[in-house]
Order: structure tokens, then C-alpha cells, then sequence
């Protein structure tokens, strides 16, 4: 029975050709995009699966609240631990204090590399199933010692034994290396820590860090904690929710909440919203997630059309079935095992596809996602696949094909019904529905980072590079550097920051200055600089002037941005006063005059408004980057070259290491522009799945019209008029599908812009774009077959009745 | 004397045309026997292939009872009647319908599919229905390559494959030559003196004739049987 139904339908796909073409092509085309969007989500879904106690474990967060806005964060104080292992140590398995990933040199004979690495207490690597390579697990109880990560130590000793050996960091101590642990795989949290340095170290590496010991007011530090099996992370946060307030009764008024941020949700739901968690990536997840069915499901349209707009020809095959035993339990049965069939066929070739372009959808999604060939999960996936696909394309076309009776098909008198194309009409709007939402969401998208990448950042970010210069060595070099960079003709400028120009790393409250209202809690991006920084970045005045090596009192001045000025209600700021109050420091810090006002600079998201910033003259010159502007009149390589010369004249042993500005600040747009560019494919893949399908119903069209084209081309009709009678139905169509799309998508749309305060509206021409858009393709699909019928000699099709 | 093969009471078989009733067939008293060769006659309209239809069962009357073989067909569910007209029902049409995707020897052994004769069994029947017929040569074709009295054959061979009690011909041979149409309605003679009964509608008084009785239909009464 079923090599007699696979016989049936495997000749029906060889005789139509065309027909087999468009479904399987559709179905493949379809599969495949709904299989990597599977394998996307999937990995998505994944990450953390490589912490085998990632259940128990959490990171410590923190809510305050200023002006009655909640901020959540995950920088903690030091203090917290002890408090913590004092009076709810028995709600933990482990606590783990960290600092915050930071590259560092490494050094051993002539090597010098740049990694990125973590400091962490001994318990970390019990909690984190850090596979211990050689060399001890206990290891970070040495205080100057260091862990390595096999690559690092690769680059480092070669096939060498790396345990043992000392190495220097930051050109500054001697570790000695008492692990190596296996790299931490991608899609995980930690995956970047090429080293871990013992906490109990890096807290003497700086005095800041030592004397942070007791001061529950510097946020500065992460924790990441296992609780015990027998607890929930909601019973311990309601333990510990308080013992920050209880603490500090000074802080008391940013009412700072401490809790646990489970890992399983470190990745997927991490935004933070007034103090509640708001979801995050795992918005794209649901959003791609629903694409990839969607686009399945046009697909399958295609073949619900094809079938049942062909029904027809497979009549009398359903009569002749009938009329010799068939019971309609049998031909359903045949027809789902026909489009069972033709999906199985379509998924070899969707693998083939898949495989052909994984790593082409890994660049677009700067993912590794390897085919899953040994993962029996997968093969099980796929086969629920199959089957949900086959019941989804087939079901309706097998309904609807073992309905007819026999007597009516068998006369030869049958002809569908005078309705029986409208199930067909609402799929293809259906289908276009998606298509054109898909096509506005697209350009709502783009045109939302372009309109971002337009607002103007407040500096010039070209020509301007950053380097690195975290390490001592460093120290106190800035002005000799300065000058021999200048002096190389390799820049025109430089100066130091404490965070690099894109970010923020520093945020500041405790100042008082003549009119703050009582009460008013401030939060201030706080950045030190050295003396040309308005120069070097080329920031615009809009008061005052920059930090000036003639005015010797500008080492007591601060610059604010013009956001900050309304923010503070400062009116006339140029030449007042701001007092740090901050109880610990107070002798140390005299006032701060105001020496200028700039126009906002934008260092955090291109999306949101500038923070309100002061910029303080940094007395230490304890800079974290040289910014250098590059001279415009060389090349950029050549004042490259330059500049490196410098740097290793002067730093002979320390890998010169910069980034370009531009860079870094294109790098914000990254995770919109990736869906921007998946959400591009997945739109064309759409668009023409939809066309195929109204390709493959054009033609069907026009055959079934070919007696009545010829006998209006007998009668005089221009092939124009023939051509128009074809098209408008299909042409109706799309316009009902582009009446239904707008609105739905311009909602949809509305909601997505709503989480970037800067943010593009939805114009009038995004609509213009997708109609045009969405109605040319549709000429163009079914104009194809229209003429084709049209031009063709009636004699031909009229002979043939 | 033979049993009674089947009979019809007052059947009737209306359809709603508008606003309305047309009776197809009106008030039909017919028994037939096991071994008759019935030809059926009338002019076009006349309601021969809705008789034949609804005798077959692929459409049923509205009124009047209709026994199969003892068995009340009027008021059977579709599951047993279905299984009734597999078993003793054979069809052979004008057009032939012949799946085309399907050759010869594959088109004759569909109906035991459906009856889930097992494959070893099929086989057998289905080589002795070819070699019966002289078609062995032909078994791989596809219908489109076959003669329309070829075709016909094959129709046949398939109505037959079951080993129904009675073959239900609706025009067999109004799409062929008259040399063509001798031959099958031999082989219909010879099929009816094996013990097949046979009922075929049609038009021509020599095919007619082949018949052991003649039913006059008009406007959907019989006029003469």
C-alpha cells in the first residue's frame, strides 16, 4: 500500500516538474532558514551549559535609587563579603569575591602578550568546574601566583611546562604559575578569562583597593556566590536584601537592595528596568524564534496552494480510488504520506543548505554554531520536524482532495467551486502579510541605527586612536610621551582619560555646590583628564575654556557638559564652586572650580540621552589611555608606524596595543546592526518563498484560463488588457495584505522603538518603500506568467478542446 | 431458479435544482438475479448512469429501499456499505479511468490493495488476470501508451481482479471503434456465461442486444423492461 502511494507520488513529482520544483524548492528554502534559526536559538538557550552548578549559582546585584529612579547593577563594595561570611555564611556553598575582567601584560623572557583575565578567590574553581589542566587545584592560595589558561600558556612557554615557572605581570610583579586550566568554551560567561590572579593579590596590587576594605559607598567590585542545595535563591536575597542599609546607615538614602541575579539569567534576561528585571536578549530569542515559524509556515502555504489550486488534475484520481474500494480514511492517508514525501525531500536539501551556509550565518550572527551531527537530540528535532511540517502543508490539501465524490469527478463535469479559490486567496495574503511586516520591521530597524549613527557624538572620533596604558610603567611617562609623539609629526595631540572616550567607568555622587536642592541625590559620569583633552578629542566649548598649562589653579578644575549644567541647575557655572563632601577624603579634596561647559559627548549608548559628566583634571596623571589625535596630513598607517616607533623606544617590552575610536563607537550599533542583518536575509528569504508560491498560483492560473484568453484574443483583446485581467486579482491581494500589514507592523514597530530614548519615528516613506516594494515584486512574479499566456497563439489553445 | 442478487423498491433519487425537486430516478422496482447481463437504454437524461450510480453505491438513493444481496443497503452506515460494494462490486467506466501515474499491471492491483490481499497473493491474481486477457506484454506501460480499447481492457481486468458478483459498465464502449467495442462486449458475454452478473448502460441497440434483458428508461422511470 504505501510503495503504491510513494509510487503515485513520486511520478506526480517527476511529471510536474515545475510544480516539484517550487514546493520542494519553497519547503528546502524554508526549512533551512527555520533550522538555523533553531540552531541560533538553541545556542542562545544554551549559554551557561557549560557551569554544571550554574542552578546554585548567582551574582550579587545591587538596586539603589537616586531621585526616585531605581539603578541595578552588579558593582558591589568590598565590606559586603565580610559581612556576608560573618552572618549568612551558612546559606552558601561559596563567595566569591572578583574584580572586573581587565587585560593585563604577561611576561615571560622576550614574550610579552596582552590577556584579558579575572582576580578571584580560591573557591571559584571548585565552583566554576575549572578543569585543572597540571598544577594544582588549590593554587590561588598562593598570594603571587597566577593561573593560566591553556592557550595563554601555549602563547607563552610553547610545549614548555608553564607550572612552576614566574612570570611578570604588568611589568610590575613576579607570579608564579601554579595551574593551567582548559579554555573556558565559547558561550559562557567567563569564556574570556585567559588568566585568574588570586583576589587576595590583586587587592594589594593598589592602595585605592586596600583602603576600599571598609567602605560600603565604593561600588567597585563584583561577587559571584553558590548557595547551598538546600536553599532557594529567593529565600537567601530576602536574607541579605538588607544587610547593606543595616550597615550604612549613611547610604541609607539610596536605599540600596542587595540581591541575587541567578545565572541562568545572567545572559538572556539582564535588563534591568526602575528596579525590575525587564528581560534582555531573550526578546530577539522569542522575536527570531517566531520569524523562523512564520517563514516555515509561508512555506507551507505554498504547498497548500500548489496542491489544493491543482486539485483538478488529482480528482479523478480520488473518483477512480473511490469508485474501487477506497474508503476517504485511505486517500487522506495517501495524501499526508505524499507531502510526508516531498518534506523529507525537502529536508535533505534544507541540510545541504544549512551546511552550505552555516558559517556565512555565524559571521551574521557572530556566532560558532557547528553542525550538530553527533547530537542525537538534533536527529530526534528533526524528525519532529518533519512530521510537523508534513501534518502543517499536508493536512488541509489531504482534507480537502479526499472530499470529492466520486460520481461528480468521475462524469468529468467537475469543477471547483465558484469559492473554492478563496481559502487559497486568504493564505496568499496571509503570506504577504508576513512578507511585507517583515519588510517594514527591516527598514524600521535600519533606519533606526542609521538615524543613531547620525546624531552627532560632541567629538571627532576619526583620526583618533586610544592605547591602552594600565600599567605602572607607565606612570607619570604622559607629558614625556606627548611631547615625543608631537615631535614624531606622527600626531597633532594627546591626552589622557581615565575611562576610554566611549565609556563610562566611573560614576561619582557626594558633591555640594550653591543652590543644590536639599535632598537632590546626583549621579555623575566621572572621568579624570589631563590638559588638551577638549583638544584632542576636539570637544566644543560652549562656555569657559579647556584645562590650560597657563592657569596652574586648572589642577583644582573641573569641566561639566552642558547636560550636566541643567541637571545640577547651575545657572552662570563658569568660575563657581563644586565641594566633594565625601566624609573619608575631605581634607584631601579642595573645592573643584568650574573652569568650562562642552557640548555633550556621547560615551555610553548612542541611544540613550548624555549622561550629565564632569570631566576632573587628573592630578596623579594616572590616566588609563592615551588618546592621540593622528596627524591628517600622513597616512594613517604612516603615523601608525610612527607612533608604535615611540611607544617602543620608550616601552620596549610592552606589546603596543591601540584601538581606533571610530571603532570602539561603532561597535554600540554591533548588536542592533546583527539583528538589522538577520532580520535582512530572513526578509528576502520570505519575499521570495511568498513570490515562488504566487509564481507557482500564476501559472496555474493561466492555464486554466488559456481557453478563455484565447477566446478574448479572438475577440480583440491587446495583450495589455490580457496582461492586466491576469494580474489584478493577485495585485487585489497584495493590497489587502499591505491594508492588514501596516498597521500591525507600525505597532509592533512603535513598541520595539519604545526601549531607545533616542530613537527614529516611524515615517510615512517606510510604508511607501514596502508597498512599492511589495507590489513591484508581485508584477514582476506574476506578470511573467501573464504575458507568457497572453502572447500565445489562440489557434494553439482553442484546437486543443 | 438463481438468487436474487439485488433489489429496488420504490427507489428514488431526487435533487434539489433551485428552489426545485427534480427527481433523477422516480419510483424504481427492479430485482436482479445472479447471472443476468442487463443492458440498460434511454436517451441522454435519462437517468441510466445515476441508476448505475446509486446501484453501485457511489451515490445512494433518497427514497425507497435498496437490498444487496439480503443486506438492507438504504439504511447502512458508509463504513459497511463501502465494504459491501469492495467485495461483490465491479466498475468500468466510458472514459476508462485508468490512474494514469500508475502502469497496467499496478492499476489492476489497487482495488486488492484495498482490500488488503496480501502481496504474494496479489501477484498470483493479478499474473493470471493478464494472462487471461493477453495483456502480459504490456503490464509495464502507462495507460496513456495503450489503445483506447486496450484501456478498456485493463478496466475490466481491474473491475474483475476482485472477483466481484456483479460488474456495473457505464458506457463501456462509447469511446471506441466498433471493432474494439466488438471485442469487449464479447468478452462481457463470456465474462456473464462464467457467472458474472452485468449491468451497462448504453445507447447502442447492438450492444444492447448482448444483453439477456433490456430496460427502457425515460425521465428517470422505467418504461419497458
Amino acid at each position: 500500500m504505501f510503495k503504491n502511494y510513494f509510487k503515485i507520488a513520486f511520478r506526480n513529482l517527476i511529471k510536474n516538474k515545475v510544480y516539484s520544483l517550487i514546493n520542494i524548492s519553497g519547503l528546502a528554502i524554508g526549512m533551512a532558514a527555520t533550522m538555523l534559526i533553531g540552531l541560533w536559538v538553541a545556542d542562545e538557550l544554551s549559554y551557561n551549559s557549560h557551569f554544571k552548578k550554574s542552578a546554585t549559582i548567582a551574582q550579587v546585584y545591587q538596586h539603589q535609587s537616586s531621585n526616585g529612579d531605581v539603578f541595578t547593577g552588579p558593582a558591589i563594595p568590598r565590606p559586603l563579603e565580610f559581612a556576608l561570611r560573618q552572618d549568612h555564611n551558612d546559606n552558601f556553598k561559596h563567595i566569591i569575591m572578583a574584580s572586573w575582567e581587565q587585560p593585563r601584560y604577561l611576561k615571560f623572557g622576550e614574550t610579552n602578550i596582552y590577556r584579558t583575565g579575572n582576580a578571584l578567590q580560591e573557591g571559584a574553581i571548585d565552583m566554576l568546574d575549572i578543569d585543572i589542566l597540571t598544577g594544582v587545584k588549590e593554587g590561588l592560595k598562593e598570594v603571587n601566583s597566577i593561573m593560566l589558561s591553556e592557550s595563554s600558556a601555549k602563547t607563552l612557554f610553547g610545549s614548555d611546562t608553564a607550572v612552576g615557572k614566574i612570570i611578570k605581570v604588568n611589568n610590575e610583579d613576579d607570579l608564579i604559575v601554579t595551574a593551567v586550566y582548559k579554555d573556558i568554551p565559547e558561550n559562557n560567561s567567563f569564556s574570556d578569562m585567559e588568566y585568574i590572579i588570586p583576589w587576595k593579590y590583586y587587592v594589594t596590587t593598589q592602595e585605592w583597593l586596600e583602603n576600599a576594605r571598609t567602605s560600603w559607598g565604593n561600588n567597585s567590585f563584583q561577587m559571584f556566590v553558590q548557595i547551598n542545595d538546600n536553599t532557594s535563591m529567593d529565600t537567601v536575597t530576602s536574607k541579605i536584601i538588607d544587610v547593606k542599609e543595616k550597615a550604612s546607615p549613611e547610604l541609607a538614602e539610596f536605599n540600596p537592595e542587595i540581591f541575587l541575579f541567578p545565572m541562568k539569567d545572567w545572559y538572556l534576561r539582564s535588563d534591568f528596568e526602575n528596579g525590575k528585571q525587564s528581560g534582555g536578549r531573550i526578546e530577539n530569542v522569542w522575536l527570531f524564534g517566531v520569524i523562523g515559524i512564520f517563514i516555515l509556515l509561508l512555506a507551507c502555504i505554498n504547498f497548500v496552494n500548489l496542491s489544493t489550486a491543482r486539485s483538478e488534475k488529482r480528482a479523478t484520481e480520488v473518483g477512480i480510488r473511490k469508485s474501487i474500494g477506497s474508503q476517504r480514511g485511505q486517500l487522506i492517508f495517501q495524501f499526508l504520506s505524499e507531502s510526508f514525501l516531498i518534506v523529507v525531500l525537502s529536508y535533505v536539501f534544507a541540510l545541504g543548505i544549512v551546511l552550505l551556509f552555516l558559517d556565512g550565518f555565524n559571521n551574521l550572527a557572530s556566532k560558532s554554531i557547528d553542525f550538530p551531527w553527533g547530537n542525537p537530540l538534533f536527529w530526534l528535532a528533526s524528525l519532529i520536524f518533519i512530521i510537523i511540517t508534513a501534518f502543517l502543508a499536508g493536512s488541509y490539501p489531504a482534507l480537502y482532495l479526499s472530499s470529492f465524490s466520486p460520481v461528480a469527478v468521475l462524469k468529468g463535469t467537475f469543477k471547483a467551486g465558484r469559492y473554492s479559490s478563496l481559502p487559497r486567496k486568504i493564505l496568499v495574503v496571509l503570506q504577504f502579510t508576513v512578507s511585507i511586516a517583515l519588510i517594514i520591521g527591516t527598514l524600521v530597524v535600519m533606519n533606526q541605527i542609521q538615524f543613531s549613527k547620525d546624531r552627532p557624538v560632541g567629538y571627532k572620533k576619526e583620526g583618533l586612536i586610544q592605547i591602552p596604558v594600565m600599567s605602572s610603567e607607565f606612570l607619570g611617562k604622559a607629558d614625556l610621551m606627548r611631547s615625543q609623539f608631537i615631535a614624531s609629526n606622527g600626531a597633532m595631540e594627546m591626552a589622557t582619560t581615565s575611562s576610554p572616550t566611549t565609556a563610562v567607568w566611573s560614576n561619582r555622587s557626594g558633591f555640594t555646590w550653591d543652590g543644590k536642592p536639599v535632598g537632590f541625590q546626583e549621579d555623575l559620569a566621572y572621568t579624570e583628564v589631563s590638559y588638551e583633552f577638549v583638544e584632542t578629542l576636539g570637544a566644543k566649548i560652549i562656555e569657559g575654556r579647556g584645562f590650560s598649562r597657563d592657569f596652574p589653579s586648572d589642577s583644582l578644575g573641573v569641566i561639566l557638559n552642558k547636560t550636566a549644567v541643567s541637571y545640577m541647575g547651575i545657572k552662570d557655572p563658569v568660575g563657581k564652586y563644586l565641594r566633594d563632601s565625601d566624609t573619608d577624603i575631605e581634607n584631601q579634596n579642595p573645592p573643584l572650580k568650574i573652569i568650562g561647559v562642552i557640548d555633550d559627548i556621547i560615551m555610553q549608548s548612542p541611544y540613550s540621552p548624555v549622561k550629565q559628566s564632569v570631566y576632573v583634571f587628573d592630578t596623579n596623571s594616572n590616566g588609563n589611555f592615551y588618546n592621540v589625535r593622528l596627524n591628517p596630513e600622513k597616512s594613517t598607517s604612516e603615523n601608525l608606524e610612527i607612533i608604535e616607533a615611540v611607544f617602543k623606544k620608550n616601552f620596549p617590552n610592552t606589546p603596543f596595543d591601540f584601538q581606533f575610536v571610530d571603532e570602539e563607537y561603532g561597535r554600540k550599533f554591533r548588536s542592533e546592526e546583527r539583528i538589522a542583518s538577520l532580520a535582512r536575509v530572513f526578509t528576502l528569504l520570505a519575499i521570495f518563498i511568498s513570490c515562488l508560491g504566487l509564481f507557482g498560483l500564476a501559472s496555474f492560473v493561466a492555464e486554466q484560463r488559456t481557453k478563455e484568453i484565447g477566446v478574448r484574443k479572438v475577440l480583440g483583446a491587446s495583450i495589455s488588457q490580457l496582461w492586466l485581467l491576469l494580474s489584478k486579482d493577485f495585485i487585489t491581494l497584495v493590497v489587502i495584505a499591505l491594508l492588514i500589514a501596516s498597521p500591525l507592523a507600525y505597532y509592533i514597530m512603535s513598541q520595539w522603538l519604545q526601549k531607545f530614548s533616542y530613537r527614529t519615528s516611524i515615517s510615512w516613506d517606510v510604508f511607501a518603500i514596502a508597498c512599492f516594494g511589495a507590489l513591484l515584486i508581485t508584477l514582476i512574479t506574476v506578470s511573467f506568467q501573464a504575458i507568457k499566456a497572453a502572447t500565445s497563439n489562440p489557434v494553439k489553445s482553442l484546437r486543443t478542446e | 431458479m438463481a438468487n436474487t442478487l439485488l433489489k429496488l423498491s420504490q427507489a428514488t433519487r431526487e435533487v434539489q435544482s433551485g428552489s426545485k425537486k427534480v427527481a433523477l430516478l422516480d419510483s424504481i422496482n427492479l430485482t436482479v438475479k445472479e447471472g443476468e447481463f442487463i443492458s440498460l437504454m434511454g436517451p441522454s437524461g435519462s437517468g441510466k448512469s445515476t441508476l448505475l450510480n446509486c446501484i453501485g453505491m457511489l451515490d445512494s438513493f433518497t427514497d425507497g429501499g435498496y437490498t444487496f444481496l439480503g443486506e438492507p443497503v438504504h439504511s447502512m452506515k458508509e463504513k459497511s456499505r463501502s465494504k459491501l460494494y469492495k467485495e461483490y462490486i465491479g466498475f468500468v467506466f466510458q472514459a476508462y479511468h485508468l490512474i494514469d501515474e500508475l502502469t497496467v499491471q499496478e492499476n489492476i492491483e489497487t482495488p486488492l490493495l484495498y482490500k488488503n490481499v496480501k502481496s504474494s497473493e496479489r501477484k498470483a491474481l493479478v499474473g493470471d488476470m493478464l494472462d487471461r486477457f493477453n495483456i502480459v506484454g504490456k503490464k509495464d506501460l502507462f495507460p496513456i501508451q495503450l489503445s483506447g480499447g486496450q484501456q478498456q481492457l485493463v478496466g475490466i481486468a481491474r473491475a474483475l481482479i476482485g472477483k466481484p458478483k456483479l460488474i456495473l459498465a457505464d458506457e463501456p464502449t462509447g469511446n471506441l471503434n466498433s471493432k474494439q467495442s466488438t471485442e469487449i462486449m464479447d468478452l462481457f458475454a463470456k465474462l456473464n456465461s462464467e457467472g458474472v452478473t452485468i449491468i451497462q448502460a448504453t445507447h447502442s441497440e447492438a450492444n444492447a442486444a448482448y444483453g439477456s434483458r433490456i430496460i427502457n428508461l425515460l425521465d428517470g422511470k422505467i418504461v419497458e423492461d
